[in-house]
């Protein structure tokens, strides 16, 4: 095994700090729904649409693009990890509800979905990115982990394969994604019991090496798949709105506490 | 009658399965379907009878004015596949090589080529009744042994997601194993650049030629994208791979495909600028990056691209000219420039 990538930079996992406010860059998209006018991008050629200078998502303002939502901060989150993991399944399933049991086709190229989350009080809408996950197409989908302020990283319970390339993904997202970017890691399948090759301390070990939140899951059964997206936009809220004398939100244990054990693996 | 009895009426009469096994969507639109199809089956059977007059009496199909002429116009079902292997060099390649195809497939086992291209199987084309487990014959068999083959013969390429659709669709429309072979190799060999590679470089080189085309052709739209700093892969990536599957109807992508076996790539760009210039104002009211994806979504939907014959009239038209010289040249300046980023 190559030497293990250090834990991650920036990252909330209680032994490290994020950075000095306002350095943040993905925490800037987190504007305000004032509904005030925006000045226009300067230098822009058109004078139609209104763009924030970080090109990042406008929030408060419906349109038919972004499902006609109303929201007070938005975030871009991306799934990735190996083709065949879940990734589509897992999306599905928390935006709809539903699994998508055999009707459902590879994903070619990039795609989004988005959903609004109530978070404490506030409406938080998550723009979530589909990624093919086939290794070549890594090229053409990780100009977009630049401007992610969330990644979830998924393996396959049932795929060792898939577990076995969480490090060179992680060595893709250092290199590709913000430094503070937040970051899951789940296990995805676990409802395919008879077939599981990753043991959920394999995947509890990979976490902590790496200093990762990390949560089982089933995109079939729903298991901690809502909680997951939860989680990370209550991060990404906590990021961008919290008042110096908040406490600051603790992903790690808010996943630990909430997250629940599939009944294969209770004690 | 009321718009809802007829659409009623129209959804008892029109099949819930189309003529290749694909379901209707949910949302289909059966009374505009039934509406656009009383005229268009009116120039197939014209087709239908023109065709049989040139083919009668040979057995290929070689390129030339007429031909290209008649495909533009479509090519009845009936002779699409010998139309597709004539003018491709498919069927000069298989002649050429008897035995070839079923020497790949007793090759020698590669096991992270036949993971990856089983892996998708349950994930191409679920809602065709004929690539469905239950069906028998079964076509995922024969769409696992195409691609394993192809995987083999083309080691340079394996198997790359995208593939499987078009490959999905060669058998449905040949209903044979072996040409969909070659078939698949002409398109992958040698009529689209190296979209498939691991590097992607032929796929990065066309999305960015469109952008220059766009650029030239429709200004506006290319200001917007600029603005927005949407790089076209997001929008395109899957028109490029796919070569429209699961993107457009299919009746029109086969429509499409008929001229792209005999004309080459460069039909990909005729159908991307018809698609965006046809629906450039809706495009121009995007005021988003999601706005923008969301509008390149919906202008692959409704009557536009449903019409297969005028959209077909339409990309040779539409764009205006573009000539193998501005593609070739564009395409050698933009190569140069993705392999200078690295």
């Amino acid at each position: 095994m190559s030497p293990p990538l250090p834990p991650w930079d920036g990252f909330g996992s209680g032994k490290k700090t994020l950075k000095s406010k306002g350095a943040s860059a993905p925490a800037a998209s987190a504007i305000p729904a004032s509904n005030e006018p925006r000045p226009a991008r300067p230098g822009s050629a058109r004078p139609g649409p209104q763009v924030p200078p970080n090109g990042l998502l406008q929030p408060g303002r419906p349109s038919l693009g972004g499902g006609g939502d109303f929201y007070d901060v938005a975030f871009k989150v991306m799934l990735v990890g190996d083709s065949g993991v879940g990734k589509t399944c897992l999306l599905v399933r928390f935006k709809d509800g539903a699994f998508l049991a055999g009707t459902f086709i590879s994903t070619v190229g990039i795609d989004f979905r988005n959903k609004v989350l109530d978070v404490d009080g506030m409406k938080v809408k998550l723009q979530i990115w589909d990624t093919a996950g086939q290794e070549r197409f890594r090229s053409v989908t990780h100009a977009y982990y630049r401007d992610a302020h969330a990644l979830l990283l998924l393996y396959d319970v049932t795929n060792k394969a898939s577990f076995d390339n969480i490090q060179a993904w992680l060595t893709e997202i250092q290199e590709y994604a913000q430094h503070d970017v937040v970051l899951m890691l789940l296990g995805n399948k676990v409802d395919s019991t008879q077939e599981r090759v990753v043991k959920r301390e394999d995947g509890e070990k990979l976490a902590k090496e790496y200093g990762l939140p990390f949560m089982e899951t089933s995109a079939k059964t729903g298991l901690n798949v809502d909680l997951a997206f939860t989680a990370i936009a209550k991060e990404l809220k906590q990021r961008s709105t919290k008042a110096p004398s908040e406490p600051r939100f603790q992903l790690h244990d808010y996943v630990k506490r909430e997250g629940r054990v599939p009944s294969c693996c209770r004690p | 009658m009321e718009p809802a009895e007829r659409a009623q009426a129209a959804r008892d009469r029109v099949p819930r399965i189309d003529p290749y096994g694909f379901e209707r969507p949910e949302d289909f639109d059966y009374a505009a379907y039934e509406e656009f199809f009383s005229t268009y089956l009116v120039i197939l059977t014209r087709r239908a009878i023109k065709w049989s007059k040139l083919l009668k009496g040979s057995s290929s199909v070689q390129k030339s004015m007429t031909v290209k002429r008649y495909i533009r116009k479509g090519v009845p079902l009936e002779h699409r596949a010998r139309v597709w292997m004539g003018v491709s060099g498919a069927q000069a390649q298989m002649d050429r090589n008897p035995g070839y195809y079923h020497r790949l497939l007793q090759g020698e086992r590669n096991d992270s080529l036949e993971e990856a291209i089983r892996t998708d199987m349950n994930r191409t084309f679920p809602d065709n009744i004929k690539f469905r487990k239950s069906a028998d014959p079964c076509l995922q068999k024969t769409l696992y042994n195409v691609l394993l083959a192809y995987g083999h013969h083309n080691q340079g390429v394996g198997y790359c997601q995208g593939m499987n659709f078009i490959a999905g669709y060669l058998i449905l429309i040949t209903k044979n194993e072996e040409e969909s072979f070659w078939l698949l190799d002409a398109l992958v060999g040698r009529i689209l650049p190296d979209y498939y590679s691991p590097a992607m470089l032929g796929l990065k080189m066309d999305q960015e030629v469109l952008g220059e085309l766009v650029r030239t052709k429709l200004p506006a739209v290319a200001a917007l994208m600029d603005g927005h700093g949407v790089l076209w892969t997001l929008v395109v990536s899957r028109w490029f791979i796919c070569l429209f599957v699961d993107i457009l109807p299919v009746e029109t992508v086969l429509r499409i495909w008929d001229c792209l076996f005999n004309e080459g790539s460069k039909i990909i760009f005729r159908v991307a600028l018809t698609l965006i210039k046809q629906h450039q104002a809706f495009i121009l009211e995007a005021s988003s990056v999601a706005d923008i994806c969301e509008k390149f979504k919906e202008i692959t939907k409704g009557s536009f691209v449903m019409e297969c014959h005028t959209f077909m009239q339409k990309i040779f038209s539409e764009p205006g000219s573009l000539s193998m010289t501005t593609i070739t040249r564009l395409r050698e300046s933009c190569r140069a420039k993705l392999l200078a980023q690295g």
